[in-house]
Order: C-alpha cells, then structure tokens, then sequence
C-alpha cells in the first residue's frame, strides 16, 4: 500500500480523482440540501415556474409586458434591457473615452491636463458611488411643471423628454437596424467583395451601399409614420404631466450616464495606451513621405493603434456588460434584477441562479465571438500590409 | 586662439508661450477651448465648494438652504456615522484606530523590504488581527461589540482586507492548480476560474448572500457578514489567479528544472523558486487588481450592509439634511479617491521602476 | 584507463532507452553502461537527442522505453526513487539556470539546507568551499545578474557541487558562453575530472573531450552510432557520419 502511494502514476491518478470528485461532491451535496430545503418551504424544483405568469411588473421594457405574461417572456426582457442599457452605455463610453483618449495624448499641454484630470477622477471613484450620485442629481430634478427645457428637451425627476419620431414601434426597429446597416455594410464591403477593384470605385460602392441602407431608413420611417401626426413629436406638459415625445426613464439614464462616464475613464487609457504603442518611427516615416498630418493619423496612427488597443477594449466591453447589473442599485429590471425578482416572488431559486450563470455566459461568449471576429479581420489585414 | 561663444538669444517668456500654445491657428484654438473649460470649471467648484460654502453647524440646516454652495455642515454634523456607521458612540475611537491599524498595515506592505511571504503575512496577519480585536473587542477590557454593529469605513476596510487575506492564497492555489501537468485538476480548475469571471460580482455576492443558506447545512451557514466576504474573495481570486498565473509564465522554465534537478520537491520547488519570481512579474498587475477590488467592496451595500456608501446614503437620507446629497456624495468620493488615488499611483511607480530596472 | 573493468554496480546503466514526443521518437534503443569515475562526452549535431538523453537521467524528461539505473537504483515511477536519484545526479544547464532572486551564496546553499537538512553554518562553508574551487568566492554576496556569463556558470557548477552529487551532468555548458569566457568553464570541470568525478558532458568541445574523456559518444537520430576513446574517435572513426561531423566541428 505505501510503495504504490509512492507510485508517481497511482499518485497522480489519485489526486485528480480526490480533487475532481471532492468538488463534484460539494456541488452536488448543496444542490441536494437546497432542494430539500426548498422543498420543506413547498416549492417543487423544476423548470414548470417558467410558464406560469409572474404577477409583477417591470419599470422598463423594449418588448410588450404586463403582469401576466410568463416568467420566461420576462427573463428574455430582462437580457433583452442588459444588452440595451449595456450597448448605449458601450457606445456613449466609447465616444467619451476616445475624445478623452485623444486629448491626453495631444501635444497641447493644456489638452493633456484636462485629459487627465478627467481620468483621474472618475477612474478613482467606485462606479456605484457615480452610480448613486446621478441618480441622486437626476431624481431631484425639478417636477414636469418646472422642468428644465432646451431645444425641445425636458429634464425632469419624472426623467429626460425628448423629442422623438411619430412613426411605429416595429418601424422605429426595422429603421434602425437599416441605420446599423448603414454603417455596417460599407465596412464589410470593403473588407471583402471588393479589394480587387481600384480604391476610386470600391468608394463608389460602398457610398452607394450606405446611401441606399440610409434611404431604406428613410422610407421605412416613413411608411410607418403614424397617421394625421406631425413628423416629430416634441414633450409637452398637459395638466400636471408631461405628453409626447419619447421618456427615458431616470433608472435608464443614470445608468447610462454612469456607465458613460466611469467607462470613459478606463477607455480613455485604452486609447492613449493604444497611441503610445505606435512607434514614433512609423509616424515619421509616413510624414517624411510628405503626408498630411491628418493623413498620417487616418492612414498610420490610427489603424495601428487600433489593432493594439482591441484586445484590451474587448475585456473593457464584456465588463461594462456586467456592470449593468449596477441597475439593482437604482431599480432598473435588467437580466439580474429579474432574476432577484424571480427568487423573491417565486422561490425557485436554484433554477433562477442557474439561468442567470447560462444568460451571463452566453453574453460574454457571444461579446467574445464578436471581438474574436474583428480581431481576426484586423489581423488578416495586417498580414496583407506587410506581403 | 579664443572662442568666443554666442548664446543665441533666450527666449522670452511669451515667446514660450505662444510656441507651446498657439504654434498653429488649430492649437490656439485648442487651447482657447481648453483654458476656458478649465476656468470655468475650476471657478465654478470654487465657488460651490469654497467661496459659497457653509462650513460651520452653527446656523444648522437652515443656513445652508439660504446659499447656493455647497453645505459642508452636514459632513461636520454627520461625520461619525459616515465613518462609524452604528458603532457605539462612546467605543467609536477603537474603530478610527482600526482604520489607522489597516492604513498601517496597507504603506508597509508596499515596502520592497517586506516583499518576502513570511513578512507580508506576518504584517498582514498582525494588522488583521489587530483591527478583529479593536473593532470586536471583547478581551483586555474593551467592550464586546458584535459584527451587525459594525459599519462605514470601517465595514469598508475590514471587507477589503478580509478578501484578500482569503483571496489571496486562494489565487495562488487557484493557479497553480490551473498550471497542473494533470489534465483533470488544471480542466477543472479552468471551469472554476472562467466560470466566475464570467460573473459579475454583485450576482455572485447576492449568491452568497441570499442563496447559499439554502445549499448549506445549519452548523455551515455562519454570519452573512462573512459569507459575503467568502464570496468577494472568491471573485477577487479567479481575478488574481490568473495574474499570478501570468506571472508564473514570466518565469524561465529552466528555473523549475534547475530546482528539480538540485532534488528539490514540489513545494519546495514552488515556494523557493517560482512563486518569489512570479509574484514579483505580477507586482503592478496585482496592485491594480487591489485597487479595483477596493473599488468593488462599495457593491456590498447592495445586498444590505451599513458600509461607507450606505451610511452615506443614511447620513443626509435622514429627515433634516435631506438636500445636502452632493456634499455627502462628495465626501464619501473624496475619500474613496485618497484610498485608490494613492494605490493606483504606487502601482505606477512600481511599474515604472521595474520596466527601468529590466533594461 | 580501460573503462569497463570495475567491478560492482555501474554508475549509470541504460537500457534499450526510448523517448518520444507524441509521435516523433527522440530516443531509439539507447544502451549506455557508465563506471564509477568515467567520463564520457556526447556529442553530435542538434536535435540528435543528445540532451534528452542525459535529461532522462533525472528525470527532467520522462522515458517510454527501456530501464535506467542509477547508482544501483532503478529510475522508474516511484517517487522516493526520483527523489533519491536527483540528490545524488547533479546536473549543469546550457543557460545556467541560476535563482536570479537569491545572491550566489544562497544560490549554493538553498539544496543542501532544504533537501539535505544540512545546517545553516554547515551549508555556508561547504559553499564557500566550492565556490573557491570554482575560483570566485568573492562574488559570494552578488546577485547572478551582476556577474557575467562565464562566472555565472562557474557558479552554476558549484552550487551542484555542493549537493556533494557523486555523478555530475553536463548539458552543452559553454554553448551560451562568448568565446572568451569559454576556457575559465572548462578549466574548472577539467579540475573536476581529475579529482575523479563520474560526469557526462554534452558538449562540442572537442579539445575537452581530448584532454579528459575516457569515451566519446557520437549520436544522430536518437541513435548511439558510435562510442569509442578519443584519439580512435577524432582519428580513425569508422562511421560516415561521424567522420563527416568531426571534421565539420574541427575543420573551423
């Protein structure tokens, strides 16, 4: 017995079955005690809960909801306002965080010392902190009788007015996914079909391509605008509430605003990292070629920098995914909110856990499918430079 | 022969100025842009936080609605519980020196001359285990006060270093298991670590919150205090472990055979050798992971503990300071900034000394 | 000296040693019989397995094939063998492969005291012992990276020598070494040679290989294809190939 313990195979047989089988023990030791538990309350363990209607309602909600519909319908809106909320504030973060990027990289001191005050601050401050402090700031706005106004834009504690088209939700969304291809299609054109023809008509195509996408967006809009109204719909108050326009609810906006904000800190350096990594040789090189500054930067700096900062930026965008689920904090239903709803209203608590880790997991491999992809396209592009 | 050497003319001061700020019209206009910004931003928190501002409790809420800057009265007012949280009024110097305990602790640890693990847990464990005594109390005389009395900085600190006084050494183990030559343990281990990375952290904290009592048998359950720190450690582990594991795969391969061959065991191999080189490969990154999980312990107050931000939350949520919530906001964010400002900026120190240090 | 009149157990006996990687084979059928005192020297051209050989001594790679036995123990899956067989093997890298986070003293010292229990005072002097053999005991307090190629692997050397190993391991030694510092190394393992050590030397210095080798190993292909004394060897070799290569590392 002691010689095979000495035995380097036997060991290491040993050890992984001890290892594997403890934690496979654990695991499914708590799932049992859980059931039981869960059981002695009355509920029965099982995916049946996901038919019945939940009986409470969400704050917020792309798709149509009321307190009847089934829990599985309010799980796919609850991923549904994840990816929403977590794409605007994706997008907002990315624009604030190049523009914040670019000006600490600037050659004008005073650029790069508003640049790094802003990164400083908000890099160094818990999100939830910004989260709380917006919707402090948002929620004690004044009421809809007083609100603040510009440009047809309302800001009230009831949330932000703004004006929005009169058309059709279902043409509201086939417009913007004609917009989204509007932007989408000529990248791809580019990237594929086209490389053999000369740059002057490949232009050509892709402009046609995102004139007509755009055209598309127009006259989807058009065709789905609601009748006998005018073609914007600007907020007005009516007795002691506000009509018209689109609402974004506080929740939303805090988050978004927070998100924004604090995301743009950390793009920012992903930015200037970026920058930093393209070698001052190349820039030279390409300005002793007699390149426009702004040439240089479109055709040398930027592309490079791009492909070093990608990386980075998708594990930035997968975390900006999570924190998300910050809306428990001010009330927003997204994927977790939901999911905490579930447990408290109905008990199935093991089950809900398991749909939130199989939701989560299926956001970060689909976010990493997509980067993977991009990266790949950028690499391949690199390859062709270099040959 | 003499050399007569000619200084060409310095240049003046305003001829500095305008090659650095209005080189070309874009420049000038940059800069225009920039300077008015930051005047204006720096003249407007001026005047809200200083010129404005009402400093003293004197004139109590009432003074402070008549101006239009900032109410610091309410920090002068409520900064006990912003600090102490619930902590009993008279015991509350034991949580300030609590605090001062961790502080402590956290500057010594960022001595290169404690960088060896017997030192780094000896340092840790002490201040630890001097803050435990402090704040609960209970022997030499001071009074027992229970963890559900526990709040503000104090919570706040105990949950960081707690985490990763457990996270650590979990991510340690984490990546060297994940590192295993057995297929099985590195697999499994793999699952583990992508698995909760794939979360966030605050559903993995209301896991262990709210749903882990369900899964565990009575005698197991404990406090939900520390069941929240089990389940922030893990988080900052799965975190760790694969800095630590980079760090790992920054040492030379020959290093681990050189130490085989001298007939070295596993552990001894692994405690002499890799980890003392790989932790010090994985300095700064470790570092910036401590000031993220720092950052993260605010995510507490979210499955209900009194920590800094939720007595914030009750410091001005209470009756007549109702208004004064940028203030406490602010305070609290200043705070937070000295902690992480501070840290993020050794780590940067660090990094630049070790990138220097290598060439 | 004729090498294989001894009596007793061999210092080193291998058998029909095979290795592979997946399913390319390192190793065919290497048959090896090393006395108590003998030196060998293995050479050959790079990827001929060589190094794999003289790393399946200690177990730094793994064989699939064959038996080795050293020192009378046989190297197989028992770990107490392993462990057995490392303390008395040691063995000398190509890049040195010293701690950079200890000084060369500690370097010296950390087996002998964790492995072998030795006392801290015990394991110092035997240290400084070797590392004045090794002719640097006033480098005892630096850091590896303060010292260069040549001390480095003098001090690489001594800090096997202090595990008091009764076989010693030589892997291409002076491969990474500028040209210059070549001949410092190799003065050191010729002191050690003459004091009797057992040693196996990677190495294409054939000049060592004249002036201390009771044979030379010539591999190609996983392959033992010849092993003769070194004046037959470089003068009168009966195989192709190892004329070929003798001529390629001696003609320059």
């Amino acid at each position: 017995m002691v010689s095979l313990l000495r035995n380097q195979k036997v060991r290491n047989a040993l050890l992984q079955v001890l290892y594997v089988g403890s934690i496979a023990a654990m695991v499914l030791a708590g799932i049992v005690i859980a059931r039981r538990n869960l059981a002695d309350q009355g509920i029965t363990s099982g995916f049946d809960f996901l038919f019945k209607s939940t009986g409470w309602d969400v704050n917020f909600s792309l798709l149509p909801a009321t307190a009847n519909d089934p829990y599985w319908w309010y799980f796919l809106i609850g991923i549904i306002n994840t990816l929403f909320l977590g794409s605007v504030g994706l997008i907002l973060a990315t624009i604030v965080g190049t523009i914040v990027g670019l000006a600490r990289t600037s050659s004008n001191d005073l650029a790069r010392l508003l640049g790094r005050t802003y990164v400083d601050i908000f890099r160094n401050i818990p999100l939830i902190l910004q989260v709380f402090f917006w919707y402090a700031i948002i929620t004690h706005l004044p009421t809809p009788r007083s609100a603040h106004e510009a440009w047809g834009f309302l800001l009230t504690s009831r949330g932000l007015y703004i004006p929005f088209p009169n058309v059709g939700s279902a043409a509201f969304a086939a417009a913007t996914v004609a917009v989204i291809a509007a932007i989408v299609l000529p990248a791809w054109l580019g990237r594929t079909s086209l490389l053999a023809q000369p740059i002057g008509q490949r232009r050509t195509i892709q402009f046609a391509a995102a004139a007509a996408a755009l055209a598309c967006a127009t006259i989807i809009l058009a065709l789905g605008r609601l009748p006998d109204t005018p073609l914007l719909d600007f907020p007005a108050l009516q007795g002691l509430n506000l009509r018209g326009g689109l609402r974004i609810p506080p929740e939303f906006a805090t988050l978004a605003i927070a998100i924004a904000i604090y995301g743009g800190s950390y793009i920012a350096e992903i930015v200037r990292g970026g920058f930093k990594s393209v070698g001052t040789g190349q820039v030279e090189a390409a300005l002793s070629l007699g390149l426009s500054p702004w040439r240089v930067f479109t055709l040398v700096r930027l592309p490079l920098a791009l492909r070093a900062m990608l990386p980075i930026l998708a594990n930035q965008y997968v975390w900006l995914m999570k924190a998300t689920t910050m809306g428990i904090a001010v009330g927003f239903t997204d994927f977790f909110m939901i999911v905490a709803l579930t447990i408290n209203h109905s008990g199935q608590t093991l089950e809900a856990i398991g749909i939130l880790m199989a939701g989560f997991l299926a956001i970060n491999l689909s976010l990493a499918a997509v980067f993977n992809r991009i990266n790949k396209a950028i690499a391949l592009k690199g390859n062709q430079l270099r040959g | 022969m003499e050399m007569v050497i000619v200084a060409p003319p310095a240049p003046g001061r305003l001829e500095d100025l305008r090659r650095r700020f209005f080189a070309t019209p874009l420049q000038a206009v940059v800069s225009l842009a920039c300077l008015t910004i930051m005047v204006f931003l720096v003249w407007k928190l001026l005047n809200w936080a200083v010129f404005s501002a009402v400093f003293t409790t004197s004139g109590g809420p009432e003074a402070c609605q008549a101006t239009a800057g900032a109410c610091w009265s309410v920090i002068a007012a409520r900064w006990r519980i912003i600090f102490f949280g619930l902590y009993p009024y008279e015991e509350q110097w034991r949580s300030a020196l609590a605090c001062v305990a961790v502080v402590v602790m956290t500057v010594l640890s960022c001595i290169p001359a404690f960088w060896t693990g017997r030192r780094i847990a000896l340092v840790w464990g002490a201040g630890t285990g001097l803050f435990y005594v402090l704040m609960k109390g209970g022997v030499l005389g001071l009074a027992h006060v229970g963890e559900e009395a526990w709040g503000g900085l104090a919570l706040t600190l105990f949950i960081f270093v707690t985490t990763c006084l457990i996270g650590f050494p979990l991510a340690i183990c984490l990546a060297l298991l994940r590192r295993s030559e057995l297929p099985w343990i590195s697999r499994t281990t793999g699952l583990i670590i992508d698995g909760v990375r794939s979360l966030p952290l605050i559903s993995i904290l209301f896991t262990f919150a709210v749903v882990l009592p369900f899964a565990l048998p009575q005698w197991l359950q404990g406090d939900k205090l520390y069941r929240v720190i089990l389940g922030s450690a893990l988080f900052f582990s799965a975190y760790q472990a694969e800095i630590v594991r980079g760090g790992m795969q920054g040492v030379a391969t020959g290093q681990e055979e050189a130490a085989m061959a001298l007939g070295m065991r596993y552990w001894q191999r692994i405690s002499r050798i890799l980890l003392p080189q790989a932790m010090r490969n994985a300095m700064p990154a470790t570092i910036n992971q401590f000031v993220i999980s720092f950052k993260e312990t605010s995510l507490v107050v979210i499955v209900g503990f009194f920590e800094i931000l939720a007595s914030g939350n009750a410091a001005y949520g209470t009756g007549e300071w109702r208004f004064a919530y940028v203030e406490v906001y602010a305070f609290i964010a200043f705070i937070y900034f000295i902690f992480v400002f501070s840290l993020s900026r050794y780590g940067a120190f660090l990094e630049r000394r070790m990138s220097v240090s290598e060439r | 000296m004729i090498s294989t009149n001894s009596t007793g157990e061999p210092a080193l006996r291998i058998e029909n040693l095979d290795k592979y990687y997946g399913t390319f084979q390192a190793l065919r059928g290497i048959n090896l019989s090393v006395q108590r005192g003998e030196k060998i020297v293995v050479c050959g051209p790079s990827g001929s397995g060589k190094s794999t050989m003289i790393r399946c001594i200690n177990r730094l790679e793994q064989h699939n094939g064959g038996r080795i036995a050293v020192l009378g123990t046989e190297l197989n899956d028992d770990v107490g063998n392993i462990d057995e067989i490392r303390r008395e093997v040691g063995m000398v890298f190509q890049h040195f492969n010293l701690f950079p986070h200890m000084t060369v003293l500690e370097n010296c010292m950390i087996s002998p005291m964790i492995v072998r229990k030795q006392p801290r005072a015990q394991a110092e002097a035997t240290a400084r012992h070797y590392l004045e053999k090794v002719r640097i005991p006033e480098q005892a307090m630096k850091y590896p990276s303060q010292l260069s190629g040549g001390q480095q692997q003098r001090v690489a050397i001594a800090r096997a020598l202090c595990m008091q190993p009764q076989i010693m391991l030589f892997d291409e030694p002076t491969s990474a070494l500028d040209p210059e510092m070549v001949s410092e190394v190799l003065d050191v393992m010729v002191t050690l040679a003459s004091e009797g050590m057992t040693m196996i030397c990677v190495t294409h210095e054939m000049g060592f290989a004249r002036r201390v080798a009771d044979r030379v190993l010539f591999m190609d292909g996983g392959e033992i294809l010849e092993e003769a004394p070194p004046d037959e060897f470089f003068t009168s070799s009966r195989n192709e190939r190892t004329r070929q290569f003798v001529s390629q590392v001696l003609g320059h």
